[in-house]
C-alpha cells in the first residue's frame, strides 16, 4: 500500500519528468507568456525537469533556475501524449494525439475554431493555413540579412 | 514526528486525487474540473487574460474573414520577399516570439492598407507594396504592423464584457464537459472576431495606439539596421496623395499628425552601399 502510494505521489505535483530540449533558440521565460522578458537561453539537448504544465507551456527547472518553456521545445512530448495528470490543470482530461490536451480548459481552442468554421464555411481558413505554411529558411534569412547589411 | 504524521495525513488526503489523475490516462474523458474547482482553479481562470494560444485562434479567424474581402496574392517570389523583410523586423520587436510565429502575406488589391491579425499573421495589400519606394519603407510598414501585435492592440479590442462572459461560461458546470459549453463559446468566439475585425478593418485602432505603433516601428527599424527615416519618407508620400475614401487613410490618424511625432524621433541613417543593395532587390520584385 505504501509502495503504491509512493508510486502515485510520484505522478503528482512533487514529481518531475526529465525532458530534453529538442528545438534550437529556446528561452526560459518567467511566465508562460512569450511577451515576458526571457530569463536566459536553454540550448538544444539541455535536460530540464518538468514541474508543471499549463496549456502550451511547461514549468521547468533548468540548472537550478525555474521558468517556463513552450511545449514546442519538446516535439517528443507533443507526439508521445506526454501530459501531466489533468487534475493539476483543471481541464477535461482526454487521451489525444493533438494539442487538444494542452489547450483543454481554455476558452478559444481548436474545437471552438472547428465549430466556427462549420457555422461559417465561407471563411477562407484554407488560405490561412497556406499563409502559415510559409516558412523562411533560417540560413536563407541570415543570408538575406547579411546581403542587405542588416542586423542579425 | 509531527512532520512525519502530517506527511502521512497529507498522503492519505491526496491519494484519491492521484488515483483519479492516473485513471485519466485510460479513460476517454474525466471530469477533472470537479476537483479543479475545489483547488481554486476557477478563481484563477476567472481573472485571467486572453492567452497566446487563444489570441492565435482569434487571429486565424480574423485573417480568414479578411480573406473573404480581399483575395490572396499568389506570387511565391513576392510572398517570400515580404516574409524575409517581415521576419527581419519581427525579431527586433518587443515581442519576437508569438504562439506559432509571425507570417506575412500579400492581398491582391490596389487598395493601400495593411492588417495585423492578433497572434502573428500580417497582411499587406499589393497597393501598399506599390506605395513603398524601397525595402526600408516596406520594413517600416511591416514594423508598424508587428508593433500592433507586440502591443496586443488587436486582441485587446475584444470587449471586456465579452471576455468576462467567456470566462463565466468556462466556469459553469456545463464547461466540465466541453460539449456543454461549445455553443456558447462558438457564439462568443464569433463576437470576438467581429470586435477585432471592426477595429482593424472598419474603424481602426485608437489614435494613441497608432502613434505608439509608429514610435515602436521607428525603434524596430533602427535595431534591424534599416533606415528609421524610411518611416518619415513613407508618411510624407502617403500624405501627399491626399485622403482617399477607403484603405489606410480611413482607419489611421492623419499623416500630418503621425509625421510630427515620427520626424522628432527618427534619425535619418546614412545611405550607403548596403541601402543600394536593398533598393535593388526591392526594385527587382515584380509586384
Amino acid at each position: 500500500m505504501v509502495g503504491l502510494a509512493v508510486l502515485l505521489v510520484g505522478a503528482g505535483p512533487g514529481w518531475a519528468e526529465t525532458l530534453k530540449v529538442a528545438q534550437p533558440n529556446q528561452q526560459l521565460y518567467p511566465n508562460p507568456d512569450f511577451a515576458s522578458t526571457p530569463i536566459g537561453p536553454v540550448p538544444v539537448d539541455a535536460a530540464v525537469n518538468v514541474i508543471q504544465q499549463q496549456g502550451d507551456w511547461f514549468k521547468v527547472d533548468y540548472q537550478g533556475k525555474e521558468g517556463w518553456l513552450p511545449k514546442t521545445a519538446f516535439p517528443q512530448a507533443e507526439s508521445s501524449k506526454f501530459s501531466l495528470p489533468g487534475i493539476l490543470f483543471g481541464g477535461p482530461v482526454k487521451e489525444t494525439k493533438s494539442d487538444e490536451v494542452a489547450l483543454a480548459g481554455k476558452g478559444f481552442t481548436p474545437e471552438v475554431e472547428a465549430g466556427y468554421r462549420q457555422k461559417h464555411p465561407e471563411m477562407k481558413f484554407a488560405q490561412v493555413d497556406q499563409i502559415e505554411g510559409y516558412r523562411v529558411d533560417s540560413a536563407k534569412l541570415q543570408a538575406f540579412i547579411k546581403e542587405g547589411g542588416l542586423n542579425p | 514526528m509531527i512532520a512525519k504524521r502530517c506527511c502521512q495525513g497529507l498522503l492519505l488526503l491526496i491519494l484519491p486525487f492521484f488515483l483519479w489523475g492516473c485513471a485519466a490516462g485510460v479513460a476517454s474523458v474525466v471530469p477533472a474540473a470537479t476537483i479543479a474547482a475545489k483547488t481554486g482553479y476557477k478563481a484563477i481562470q476567472a481573472s485571467r487574460p486572453i492567452s497566446d494560444s487563444e489570441e492565435y485562434y482569434v487571429g486565424r479567424a480574423v485573417a480568414a474573414r479578411i480573406l473573404t474581402k480581399y483575395p490572396l496574392y499568389q506570387n511565391p517570389k513576392v510572398t517570400e520577399y515580404v516574409n524575409e523583410v517581415g521576419q527581419t523586423v519581427a525579431r527586433k520587436s518587443p515581442r519576437p516570439n508569438v504562439f506559432r510565429g509571425y507570417h506575412f502575406a500579400v492581398l491582391d488589391t490596389e487598395e493601400v492598407n495593411a492588417f495585423a491579425c492578433p497572434g502573428g499573421i500580417i497582411l499587406i495589400t499589393r497597393g501598399m507594396l506599390k506605395s513603398c519606394a524601397n525595402e526600408d519603407q516596406l520594413a517600416a510598414v511591416l514594423a508598424h504592423e508587428v508593433s500592433h501585435i507586440a502591443h496586443k492592440d488587436g486582441i485587446n479590442s475584444i470587449s471586456k464584457a465579452r471576455w468576462t462572459e467567456v470566462l463565466t461560461t468556462l466556469g459553469t458546470e456545463a464547461a466540465k464537459q466541453y460539449a456543454g459549453a461549445a455553443g456558447s463559446l462558438i457564439t462568443l468566439f464569433e463576437g470576438s472576431i467581429d470586435d477585432v475585425f471592426k477595429t482593424i478593418v472598419v474603424n481602426g485602432y485608437s489614435r494613441g495606439a497608432e502613434l505608439e505603433a509608429d514610435k515602436e516601428a521607428v525603434v524596430i527599424l533602427g535595431k534591424a539596421g534599416y533606415n528609421p527615416g524610411a518611416m518619415v519618407a513613407l508618411l510624407e508620400k502617403m500624405g501627399s496623395k491626399g485622403d482617399p475614401e477607403g484603405g489606410i487613410m480611413k482607419t489611421h490618424p492623419p499623416c500630418s499628425e503621425r509625421l510630427t511625432q515620427v520626424k522628432a524621433q527618427a534619425k535619418e541613417a546614412a545611405t550607403g552601399k548596403m541601402a543600394q543593395v536593398r533598393e535593388k532587390r526591392f526594385k527587382e520584385l515584380k509586384i
